[in-house]
């Protein structure tokens, strides 16, 4: 049996964390010497989970996305999918990069693209319905035979998270994927990653220097800070639940959040 | 940052981009095991140790360096002459837009003709001498030059037209200060693709008509069946176009050090 | 609507030139204003056509050209190609063959010919010489390129869907290095009608180039002349067909639409 076809609710899966990382530390090589980038990193992410990581430029975030998708590798520390070790890209995790159009495969249609984590694996009736559902999921049915380079910036990112969610996957990595669309593109491109989570049940562990999206958007946000990078603080976020773009964000909790995590961050050094 | 020597500076920078000498290992293998394996004398694969000898025959007799200076000269000048000639047209071209569209598709006709195919006619109607060979180099070089000035002269961006007429320059200062410099690296471009297509065309006159210069050597050489000065020759010629095309390369990157930089040259 | 859109898109100024110079040129020579000895009318090329075409003597000519150039072309996209690919995916084979690779593209193709006398004769062989190592470059150079230039970031995608070596290869370089290998493939195709003259001018008395020769010590320049137009014509089919073709396989190049 194929690893895409085990894997069917993402929330059956066993109570432990979706995710865990033990004091991760990462070096990277940068003309001829090591450069220690994120140091000491643990912390845990749950199943059906959206976790957001936050910090200034330069703390890592991205290279800790990269470990925990096992394209870097650690220097010391481990991380656990599953409570298995990784050794490279684990099974049920899925990257989803910030230049889209980099990433998804311009001479493919929308469709073949959505298809491609999966065409190997699966048949055709299940490789077709799982294209729908993901389709579907992220609201691009009609432009199921449009290439990439058609389509809109915000569109084409759906593409690439539509690829991703076909493969359903129990975690998603997102490395802001949504910093390179405008506002109001950005804004429904929240609403519907939320509403994603809530019909799939998927773990999220969302990259942003966008604070305010930080906050709408986790259940727990955990600050980067330094070089190298540590992790800060993990925050609780405690907003009701579904989120409105409006009224969640003219809560006075929203904004006591807010200012937490500015404080978090800290000033330029 | 100094930039008192920048020739230096760029001197440096091209040295370190030129690939690996260790790329060359492949080539020298090839001639170490061509002299290696050649025992007999074969007329049709001398060792390369005879292709040095033959070269030094020629360079004796005193018909090598005539025929190596006839073959640069005419190459220079071909250029020179396309240069002025093809910049001035393609200038005309690219400023009066109206113009450019008229005459494009008889271009676009004449482009069509490959350089080589055009020697036959140039024979024909000047002969067999200097003059003829040299006017078809000109025809050769002309084409990518012109093209390519005309095209950047078309493309000077509207904003810098706009900057000339507020500042109220006078057309000829306008085509002095903005146009001319704008197209400079268009027209560098269109030399380097010139220049193999200019090597060709006199090449090929050469050994069709025998008039002096290295591909007459080398034709006759084959007529006598000299074949180690026809091998000798054929690497002095690699040697000639490589010696061409770097110094052309350092020329240029040391003329455009003041332009910004290009992402991507459009290749032909 | 339609039909306005079509007539305004002519190039009605260029066109008006291009017939304007030809009934000029015509007129010229006609009347006996242009007399030289050798610049025939542009009637007289038409009926050089007709002669050559009429004594059978054009269709053979061209079939062997165009016969050189697929042979040439065909080898050099096969060799060029598989080289690009191993020389693109293996930084340690480029290490090794860059600079040959440098030293030799500047080879001028003609400069073969004479070698190619010496061991071939007056032969299609003597074609192939000159014709094989300029035509490779640019599919080799570009085939290079285009792997290399594969986005980091596909590869990253590769590795986060764990694709094997071998998929990695076919379902992603492959295609995206397509766009600037068929750009190389037109180049080469160019480049191969214009060496096959070339070679058939000094190295092998059959096909188009040795009729451009022939007709201009045979001092009919009538002849020559259509010989040089049809050169010209078979490049500018060469390269729609090539554009067409690219067009029908790879309907989601973008890159490769009207591009020249």
């Amino acid at each position: 049996m194929s690893s895409a076809e085990k894997r069917s609710d993402p929330s059956e899966k066993a109570a432990g964390p979706a995710f865990e990382c033990r004091s991760v530390t990462v070096e990277l090589l940068h003309k001829f010497s090591r450069k220690r980038i994120i140091e000491d990193i643990s912390f845990l992410v749950r199943s059906g989970e959206f976790l957001t990581i936050v910090g200034r430029s330069g703390t890592g975030k991205t290279t800790l996305l990269r470990a925990m998708g096992g394209l870097t590798p650690t220097a010391s520390g481990s991380v656990l999918v599953h409570g298995k070790q990784l050794d490279g890209p684990p099974d049920d995790v899925v990257l989803v990069f910030q230049d889209y159009s980099n990433a998804l495969l311009q001479w493919r249609t929308v469709t073949a693209n959505v298809a491609f984590g999966i065409e190997r694996s699966l048949d055709r009736g299940e490789i077709e319905q799982r294209v729908h559902d993901a389709l579907a999921l992220v609201g691009l049915e009609n432009n199921a035979e449009d290439y990439p380079w058609q389509l809109s910036g915000g569109m084409q990112q759906r593409v690439q998270i539509a690829r991703a969610l076909a493969l359903r996957p129990a975690v998603m990595l997102m490395d802001e994927p949504f910093a390179a669309l405008d506002a109001m593109t950005k804004a429904s491109m929240q609403d519907e990653l939320l509403r994603v989570r809530d019909r799939t049940g998927t773990s999220f562990v969302f990259i942003t220097h966008d604070i305010e999206e930080a906050v709408y958007l986790g259940d727990r946000i955990a600050v980067l800070k330094g070089s190298p990078g540590r992790i800060e603080q993990i925050f609780e976020i405690g907003l009701p639940a579904p989120r409105d773009q409006l009224s969640t964000r003219q809560l006075p909790k929203f904004l006591e959040y807010r200012y937490a995590v500015h404080q978090a961050i800290g000033r330029h050094a | 940052m100094t930039y008192s020597r920048p020739w230096r500076q760029y001197f440096t920078l091209v040295v370190e981009a030129l690939p690996s000498a260790r790329g060359l290992l492949p080539l020298v293998a090839l001639l170490v095991a061509w002299q290696l394996l050649q025992t007999g004398n074969s007329p049709y694969f001398p060792p390369p140790s005879d292709w040095w000898n033959g070269l030094m025959l020629l360079a004796k007799s005193g018909r090598l360096y005539p025929a190596l200076s006839a073959t640069t000269i005419t190459l220079l000048l071909g250029l020179a002459v396309a240069v002025v000639i093809g910049t001035g047209i393609g200038l005309l071209i690219g400023v009066f837009p109206r113009f450019s569209r008229a005459v494009g598709p008889l271009l676009e006709f004449l482009r069509a003709i490959p350089p080589p195919a055009v020697v036959p006619v140039a024979i024909l109607f000047m002969g067999y001498d200097e003059r003829m060979k040299l006017t078809v180099v000109v025809l050769a070089a002309i084409w990518p030059i012109l093209l390519n000035t005309s095209s950047a002269a078309e493309r000077v961006h509207p904003l810098l037209l706009d900057v000339a007429r507020s500042f109220r320059l006078s057309a000829v200062d306008r085509m002095r200060l903005i146009i001319l410099p704008s197209v400079v690296p268009a027209v560098l471009l269109g030399i380097r693709v010139a220049l193999p297509v200019a090597i060709v065309v006199t090449l090929l006159v050469e050994i069709l008509t025998s008039i002096e210069g290295i591909g007459a050597l080398m034709i006759g050489a084959q007529r006598n069946f000299q074949s180690p000065q026809v091998y000798g020759l054929l690497v002095l010629i690699g040697l000639f176009g490589l010696l061409v095309n770097n110094v052309f390369a350092v020329f240029e990157a040391i003329l455009l050090r003041r332009w910004p930089p290009k992402t991507q040259s459009e290749m032909f | 609507m339609r039909k306005n859109n079509f007539i305004a898109r002519i190039n009605w100024p260029g066109t008006a030139v291009f017939v304007f110079v030809g009934l000029a040129w015509e007129a010229a020579v006609g009347s006996g204003l242009l007399e030289y000895e050798y610049l025939p009318a542009p009637s007289a090329i038409a009926l050089g056509f007709g002669e050559l075409a009429g004594q059978g003597i054009l269709a053979p000519d061209i079939a062997h050209t165009l016969m050189s150039v697929a042979i040439g072309w065909t080898v050099a996209i096969v060799l060029g190609i598989s080289l690009g690919f191993l020389l693109g995916l293996s930084p340690t084979a480029r290490r090794y063959s860059l600079a040959s690779i440098e030293v030799l593209r500047p080879m001028p193709g003609v400069a073969f010919a004479p070698v190619g006398l010496l061991l071939f004769g007056f032969s299609l062989k003597t074609e192939m010489v000159v014709t094989i190592l300029p035509v490779l470059w640019p599919v080799l150079v570009n085939t290079i390129g285009g792997v290399t230039g594969v986005h980091q970031r596909l590869y990253d995608v590769g590795r986060t869907f764990r694709l094997s070596r071998k998929d990695t290869i076919l379902r992603i370089i492959l295609p995206a290095a397509m766009p600037p290998i068929v750009v190389g493939a037109r180049i080469s195709l160019g480049l191969a009608l214009v060496l096959a003259v070339v070679a058939e001018m000094v190295g092998n008395p059959e096909g188009l180039g040795y009729g451009i020769v022939r007709e201009q010590q045979a001092l009919r320049p009538d002849l020559m002349f259509a010989y040089i137009v049809t050169v010209g014509f078979i490049g500018i089919a060469l390269n729609a067909a090539m554009l067409a073709l690219a067009e029908a396989l790879f309907p989601s190049f973008r890159q490769l639409r009207g591009g020249q």
